[in-house]
């Protein structure tokens, strides 16, 4: 039963994962790649790693989402239903695929993987918790705030450049008529509410 | 276990029922009592509406998905001592899984048909979905400290000297904000409101509307029943057996959401995220924070 279980959501991660680079628009890529790692997560669940199986689906399901948002949002795809191809510098990433490939099947099959089974009865979940808020605390601290320091990196160098000119210099939309008030929505005044006068 | 499966089975159909009532009554939407029925037999006579180019898997699924979370959701609440659906030592977690993944089929459901104001409804409510769900998890942590376990079993058990929202009193009140979100209902209805012509849902007729509809109220049960577990003790409770304390309890949160629902204004969209954002969020460290000192040996 559990190895038929695996078996069936191995091919599921394999198979949506390798859909996330065949399928045309971003939403879908993302959400297939959510589906890989929803089969990897119940697969931890099978390996006696409850905590770590479904906080992964969690996590996936939240990155997931946030990342379909910020890709069509930053991408000229308006709603990720019109197909573009999803690949792009194809013999780098040829490369990097076989380099990675070989690099993890070396790593599974050369390496001396403990075969222990897990104890029936064992509080999993307790010694994971003692584990990262113990030994692994200042791994996890560091690993957390580096991320959120890319993540925040990667938005402002991205959303410099404005869809009308640097985002600094006001990224104005140009008028509806020449040389009239910039289209769109007017940012709303910090003090009272008179009336805007063009750029600024 | 199975035989908590069925009751859940057996009990969500009446109890979708209720919610569409408590839904109609003061709305002079017709007769509260056979209303919804009527209703949802009209519906399932319609046929489908066809939109051009949608992606059909998930347009197809979006619904049943939908239906889905809120079963599983509703599995990890214990019906009375030792009787659970699905017996897991991290049933909060998975209940976090489900309310993350019901933005994820909301967004799914608005986005599929290719057609504009669904597609509105999807975007907006995945903004506000999002720092709602955050905030949840952080009050259902506060719901897990006193009992040193997030297994839901567990979290009763700690509750038979004083109920939770006795102890935490921010806890309810910011958890009902993510049961609005997840229930497309009242101030964070952004997905399927009125002004969008129903939002995600304005493409659909037919059973996959009446299917969005009780999917839309079994989440609404899901999230009562799961409230009243974190909170009000669940299934404990003097002189009635446990399983009709937690019935009387879902059922006063259900009343409960649909009158926030109706009371609370609807904010713009930018408004209602600065207000999630800065305030609500906040407030759910600080109830975290507060309960952490209380625990605290």
């Amino acid at each position: 039963m559990t190895d038929a279980l695996f078996l069936a959501l191995s091919t599921l991660a394999i198979w949506s994962g390798w859909r996330v680079f065949r399928v045309d628009s971003m939403v879908r890529a993302s959400f297939q790649l959510m589906v890989s790692f929803i089969a990897v997560g119940l697969i931890a669940v099978l390996l006696a790693a409850p905590y770590i199986g479904i906080a992964t689906i969690f996590m996936m399901a939240v990155e997931m989402m946030v990342m379909a948002l910020f890709m069509v949002m930053f991408m000229m795809n308006p709603a990720g239903l019109n197909p573009m191809v999803m690949v792009h510098q194809h013999r780098f990433s040829i490369a990097a695929g076989v380099v990675a490939f070989s690099g993890l099947s070396a790593a599974v099959l050369l390496s001396d993987l403990p075969v222990q089974r897990v104890p029936e009865g064992a509080d999993v979940v307790r010694d994971l918790g003692h584990e990262l808020l113990g030994p692994s605390m200042l791994i996890f601290e560091t690993a957390g705030v580096t991320l959120l320091a890319t993540m925040i990196g990667a938005v402002v160098l991205s959303a410099h450049s404005g869809r009308y000119g640097a985002s600094d210099a006001g990224s104005l939309p140009p008028g509806l008529t020449p040389g009239g008030e910039p289209a769109g929505r007017k940012p709303d005044e910090s003090a009272g509410h008179h009336h805007h006068h063009g750029g600024h | 276990m199975i035989a908590a499966a069925l009751t859940l089975l057996l009990a969500l159909p009446p109890l979708v029922w209720v919610a569409a009532m408590f839904d109609r009554i003061g709305t002079g939407r017709g007769a509260v009592l056979i209303g919804p029925l009527q209703n949802g037999a009209a519906l399932l006579l319609r046929p489908n509406t066809a939109t051009e180019a949608p992606d059909r898997l998930n347009r197809l699924l979006a619904p049943g998905w939908y239906l889905a979370l809120a079963l599983v959701g509703l599995s990890v609440v214990p019906l009375a001592p030792g009787v659970v659906a699905s017996d897991i030592s991290t049933g909060l977690v998975l209940w976090g899984a489900c309310e993350a993944l019901t933005v994820v089929v909301v967004f799914l459901h608005g986005w599929s048909p290719n057609a504009p104001l669904p597609l509105i409804g999807a975007y907006r409510y995945v903004a506000i979905g999002l720092p709602a769900m955050l905030l949840s998890m952080f009050v259902l942590i506060g719901a897990a400290l006193p009992a040193q376990s997030l297994s839901v079993v567990e979290v009763v058990e700690a509750q038979r000297e004083i109920w939770n929202v006795i102890r935490q009193p921010l806890g309810l009140p910011l958890f009902m904000a993510l049961g609005l979100a997840i229930t497309l209902r009242g101030p964070f209805d952004y997905a399927d409101g009125a002004e969008l012509a129903g939002g995600t849902s304005a493409e659909e007729s037919g059973p996959a509307l009446a299917l969005w509809h009780f999917a839309r109220a079994a989440m609404l049960v899901a999230f009562s029943a799961m409230a009243a577990t974190a909170f009000l003790g669940g299934h404990l409770g003097p002189v009635l057996p446990g399983p009709v304390w937690l019935l009387l309890k879902t059922l006063v949160l259900m009343a409960l959401s649909v009158a926030a629902g109706r009371f609370f204004a609807r904010m713009p969209p930018a408004r209602m995220l600065t207000f999630l954002w800065v305030v609500l969020l906040p407030l759910s460290f600080a109830s975290l924070a507060l309960v952490g000192v209380e625990v605290l040996p």
